[in-house]
């Protein structure tokens, strides 16, 4: 037993020098899984051309905020993570995240950032967050089956009648081909897919400061109208129904669907991991034309108090430069840098340009209670979402909805 | 058992009482172990979330005293009472359905006859399974585009359509009801088979000879005999369902349109989806003591009846 102690003593100590000598040091860094074909490269990269290393995990989308919460409340927090942006606003509020605005301003090209991500990562004029990812979202279809259903494979959709009219010509193909896919289930699916619809005729969900609830309008209607009619003629799989983002990117990977509404982050995924499906990459758009698009993506956050300031500086300097633009680019991210977002895009797939369009002009809805009002599983946006699509009682879940987020609202914490 | 226990601890009264204080100092020793972990593991935590109870707790920032705040917002909130009214009716279908099947496989397999060891392997199986890993298998089962039942039965021709299970409240409910008694069947069937072993072959065959049938014998002597077996199996499957929680979580969300959120599954969105653990923990707290009430009212309808041993 007492040689056991001494043993452990001297381990200890040891390495205890160990940590002393070698002036490396380790961050902690937690991507959400949205990140993880990306983010992997990404810090590897900077590990193999860095002394100071980063030790990334990667946490399921949905687990990411509650993980996090309770890792900090338990004091083993990383000692940053990249966050869905919208969430920057409450956890700023929170008293939970490191001021960074005196290090983002001294930043030379802080002013060629992406403005969404900065607007959200921005709490009573402090600076919380900077851009690390982007993602806007975009539609995409699967040209070989456009060619099999006699449609124009470079030609995608441009309005609403063409997006049901070329599902439905798509799905005439029978057997496992289906014309139309969204995950019916999935709040953060389709705030990100299908407010975009909404957007471009003209309508909004929520108002600009996220102090009301605008859901009944003519354009949230007619968006619904059009998902009802091709759930109605049968154009989307059955599975839509329960599909709780499981299957939001992997449906149409598999090769069978027509047309899906997705985000720039399926052109690196299905470039590098289904090279065999021929797509095409277009706007969300509007019921007669236009366009709009949701401006998503991570917005880089340092944990209060973390001892690891200088790595996780050093970490996100390197992901700024052209290379980590490069990399982030390479494999599903848009770049996020404003100034060099050409020069990161310009050997890669062309279909990048028209998200990196889309993120430049999309839209990001700013709430603190975003959780709540749009993402959980079990809140008022994605029941009303079921509802309406595969439902009876549209206008019913549509008050429904209304009321239940405006209250939401209405309590959330003044701060 | 307890008898014997108290008669060799218990110092005679004629000894010095040195003696037996230090007796009582080792015996203490003995279960200070089991008093450390219980403290640490339970007594604790308890304390604690019934302190954080009292608070307006964020998951992040600051928490502040509120005194009983969060009991009153508990009365307003219609959203638990209904998960708690779902969650009572969940525990009392999967309950009978639970014992409905097991007590059949346990009077199969309880005496031994050519190949019951492999049944009792086979109907045990799913309890090693975790929930979480069962839920996973299950939902992949249940999928109605690549799983098995819907697309098995739309390709033997049984539909013309695909048929998409958890999108309604009916074939939902009962899907998750038949993936619990998959699972859970196995483990109460055992407790049942060593109820039924342990009453006496005896009994049974002088019932016989004084010629009582099979639900006269199954009444009259089994039951009766059973009564702690059962106390035990129906308090696990009681409580164990009133903390229902992986399954609608993994297989369901909570849906079809949050029409299966159980008592747990509300308490985790308050805690971690709208970052209140203070409510949260007063929600438990309000659960534990339901569950309580609950578990001594069961123990007093199977208590022991008077002058019976």
């Amino acid at each position: 037993m007492r040689t056991l102690i001494a043993k452990l003593a001297l381990t200890a100590a040891a390495l205890g020098c160990g940590l002393q000598f070698a002036a490396a040091e380790t961050a902690n860094i937690w991507v959400r899984a949205d990140g993880s074909n990306f983010m992997p490269r990404i810090v590897d990269a900077f590990n193999k051309a860095h002394k100071d290393q980063v030790k990334l995990d990667i946490i399921p989308n949905a687990e990411i905020i509650p993980k996090y919460g309770a890792a900090a409340a338990g004091g083993t927090a990383p000692d940053a993570l990249s966050l869905d942006l919208i969430y920057t606003p409450s956890f700023a509020a929170a008293g939970q995240l490191e001021d960074i605005t005196d290090w983002a301003k001294s930043l030379p090209y802080f002013a060629s950032l992406s403005p969404a991500h900065v607007k959200t990562g921005t709490y009573k004029d402090h600076i919380y967050g900077l851009p690390f990812s982007a993602d806007a979202s975009v539609l995409i279809w699967n040209k070989k089956l456009f060619k099999q259903a006699g449609l124009d494979p470079e030609k995608g959709p441009t309005n609403w009648a063409e997006i049901e009219a070329d599902a439905e010509k798509v799905n005439a193909l029978g057997g496992n081909i289906k014309g139309f896919y969204f995950s019916g289930n999935c709040g953060g699916c389709n705030i990100f897919t299908f407010t975009p619809l909404i957007w471009a005729s003209g309508g909004d969900i929520l108002s600009e400061d996220g102090s009301k609830a605008t859901l009944d309008s003519p354009q949230l209607r007619g968006a619904i109208d059009l998902y009802r009619l091709m759930v109605k003629k049968d154009l989307v799989p059955a599975g839509a129904q329960t599909d709780t983002g499981a299957n939001f990117f992997a449906a149409f990977a598999a090769g069978n669907i027509g047309i899906s509404p997705s985000g720039a982050f399926a052109i690196g995924a299905l470039n590098t991991q289904y090279p065999n499906v021929d797509y095409g990459v277009t706007f969300l758009p509007g019921k007669d034309g236009n366009w709009s698009s949701f401006a998503g993506g991570d917005n880089f956050v340092v944990t209060k108090g973390t001892k690891k300031l200088a790595v996780v500086k050093e970490f996100l300097d390197f992901a700024y430069s052209l290379e980590g633009q490069t990399i982030l680019a390479k494999y599903g991210s848009l770049p996020v840098r404003g100034d060099i977002a050409k020069d990161a895009l310009r050997d890669l797939d062309p279909r990048y340009q028209i998200a990196a369009e889309a993120m430049a002009k999309g839209k990001t809805p700013y709430s603190v209670v975003f959780n709540d009002l749009i993402n959980s599983a079990n809140g008022p946006w994605t029941q009303m979402i079921n509802e309406v699509f595969f439902g009876d009682d549209v206008d019913g879940a549509i008050a429904n909805a209304q009321e239940t987020m405006q209250s939401i609202i209405d309590q959330a914490p003044q701060k | 058992m307890t008898s014997i226990a108290t008669t060799t601890t218990a110092p005679p009264r004629a000894r010095k009482l040195v003696g037996a204080g230090r007796r009582q100092w080792i015996g203490l020793l003995y279960v200070a172990p089991a008093v450390a972990l219980v403290m640490l593991f339970f007594v604790i935590p308890l304390g604690m979330t019934a302190w954080m109870s009292l608070h307006n707790w964020p998951l992040m920032g600051e928490h502040s005293f509120i005194g009983l705040d969060n009991y009153w917002a508990i009365l307003r909130d219609t959203r638990f009472w209904n998960a708690l009214k779902f969650t009572g009716y969940y525990t009392v279908v999967v309950t009978i359905a639970i014992f409905a099947v097991a007590f059949p496989l346990a009077i199969f397999i309880e005496r031994q006859r050519p190949f019951t060891n492999l049944y009792r392997t086979m109907f045990f199986m799913p309890a090693v399974v975790g929930f979480a890993s069962a839920s996973l298998l299950w939902s992949w089962l249940l999928n109605v585009d690549s799983g098995l039942f819907s697309p098995a039965a739309y390709d033997l021709g049984l539909i013309d359509k695909k048929f998409n299970l958890l999108a309604t409240f009916q074939p939902a409910f009962w899907s998750i009801i038949a993936m619990v008694v998959w699972k859970v069947a196995g483990f109460t069937m055992i407790i049942l088979m060593t109820g039924l072993q342990s009453i006496p072959q005896d009994l049974q065959e002088a019932a016989v000879i004084d010629g009582a049938g099979p639900f006269a014998r199954f009444r009259a002597i089994t039951l009766p005999l059973m009564r702690r077996t059962l106390a035990l199996a129906l308090i696990l499957s009681v409580a164990g369902s009133i903390l229902a929680f992986d399954q609608f979580y993994i297989i369901l969300r909570g849906g079809p349109r949050n029409q299966t959120l159980t008592a747990v599954y509300w308490i985790f969105n308050q805690s971690f989806v709208s970052f209140k653990l203070g409510y949260g923990a007063a929600l438990s707290m309000v659960l534990l003591v339901v569950l309580v009430a609950l578990s001594l009212v069961q123990l007093w309808l199977l208590r022991k009846p008077e002058g019976l041993d």
